[in-house]
């Protein structure tokens, strides 16, 4: 499979591009579909193939190498690094976690529901979550 | 080389008393490609023309390429290229005829991006210019100008009149050209999402002035929208906070849009006004219509 496939992004959405192709590189690691080792697509094949600039995916894989995430290997791009540094801390993980939920609570607001009524909607919807 | 391909000081332009460019300064850094965003009338035209030296201001200094703009070499010229929104071109001429008499003008031309575009734009080379729709003038128009591979490429509404497939060839086109390298890039446009995928750089004009110019992406991190729920210490106004473009607020609850976001914004306003507060990213027409409120 283009390896560029795997990424999608959504140009107008509120989140900056760069934001949204490093959340997909973590999350692709977390689902084991980059594991270590593997190479991520170059610039100009993600530029071209999702039509996005250039520089906002050059962007996107500096700050994942930055974070530890990738690394350049040179004259062939850039390499998942040990996914076990990706997991991050039980805490961090969570916090990636933080916005979506606020988004409940605002809508939950909205829809009047109590806290129960919130928690007992999120325990179903864990019910989907594999291992559960 | 320099790394400023234009750069305005202080210009001022203006239309009778209407005042369009209002000191305004601007700086186009090489190998950006960077849309310029204003509502109708803000002076994006009048801007790209003066930049070009196709309108001259009456104050400040605008330089393309380190010349003057009123004033540049044939050299500089044939570095740039300038698609106006409206282009009229001889009506009685082919494709084909008009393709050849522009290649004539500059010592270099590529054919084979010509003939490819032509193809894929649909653009019969047996034509006549004078029966084509807007739509296919102004395709025909971009590439003209895309015929010479321009170090810097001006496009004032380059997909108003372009059907949405039109649009997106286009785009593919500006984004090859950018991946190509060291190319600069500058259009006006109303269609945020274009702006959203191709550009890396954003430019808001309001009023005559500039009052936005960074990375896309950076304008998207420090534009949000807050919402305020519950609060019990809710300031009387929210004028006096720093970075409030906008606020609406009733009792305990409040919206506000801010332009220095920073994630420890919503724990201090939350501690602050003992509120639950949300952070809502905003997409750039969001954005856009944040920055111009009131």
């Amino acid at each position: 499979m283009d390896p560029v496939l795997l990424f999608q992004i959504n140009p107008s959405s509120g989140l900056p591009i760069y934001r949204q192709l490093m959340d997909q590189v973590r999350t692709l690691i977390g689902a084991g579909r980059l594991t270590e080792g593997d190479m991520v697509p170059s610039v100009r094949q993600i530029a071209e193939g999702l039509q996005i600039n250039p520089m906002t995916v050059s962007k996107a894989w500096s700050l994942l190498e930055r974070d530890g995430v990738l690394e350049r290997v040179r004259g062939q791009g850039m390499r998942v690094l040990a996914a076990a540094k990706v997991r991050g801390t039980v805490k961090e993980r969570q916090q990636t976690l933080q916005p979506l939920l606020e988004q409940v609570v605002a809508q939950a607001a909205q829809l009047s529901l109590s806290r129960e009524q919130v928690l007992a909607a999120m325990a179903a919807a864990l019910k989907e979550l594999p291992g559960e | 080389m320099t790394q400023k391909i234009i750069q305005m000081c202080h210009v001022t332009k203006a239309f009778g008393t209407k005042v369009v460019l209002d000191g305004l300064n601007f700086n186009l850094q090489r190998g950006t490609v960077t849309g310029l965003l204003g509502k109708n009338g803000a002076g994006k035209t009048t801007l790209l023309k003066c930049a070009l030296g196709l309108q001259t201001p009456q104050s400040g200094i605008i330089t393309v390429f380190g010349e003057p703009a009123r004033d540049l070499s044939a050299a500089t010229k044939a570095k740039l290229a300038y698609v106006p929104q409206e282009v009229t071109l001889y009506p009685w001429m082919k494709i084909r005829q008009i393709v050849a008499y522009s290649r004539a003008f500059y010592p270099r031309w590529n054919d084979s991006l010509i003939e490819r575009l032509m193809k894929d734009w649909e653009l019969g080379v047996e034509e006549r210019v004078g029966t084509l729709s807007t739509g296919q003038m102004q395709k025909l128009s971009i590439l003209l100008a895309l015929g010479h591979e321009p170090e810097l490429l001006v496009l004032d509404e380059p997909v108003a009149s372009l059907d949405p497939s039109a649009r997106r060839q286009f785009l593919a086109t500006l984004l090859e050209i950018a991946i190509s390298g060291d190319r600069t890039i500058l259009f006006s446009t109303h269609i945020t999402s274009d702006l959203e995928r191709v550009a890396d750089h954003v430019v808001v004009l309001k009023s005559g002035k500039i009052v936005y110019h960074d990375e896309l992406s950076a304008l998207k991190d420090s534009v949000k929208r807050l919402r305020i729920i519950n609060a019990r210490a809710l300031p009387a106004t929210m004028r006096d906070l720093p970075g409030v473009l906008h606020w609406e607020s009733t009792d305990a609850n409040a919206v506000l849009s801010v332009d220095n976001f920073s994630p420890e914004l919503p724990e201090r306003l939350s501690r602050e006004w003992q509120a639950e507060v949300t952070v809502e990213d905003l997409n750039l027409e969001e954005i856009f219509l944040e920055l111009h409120h009131g």
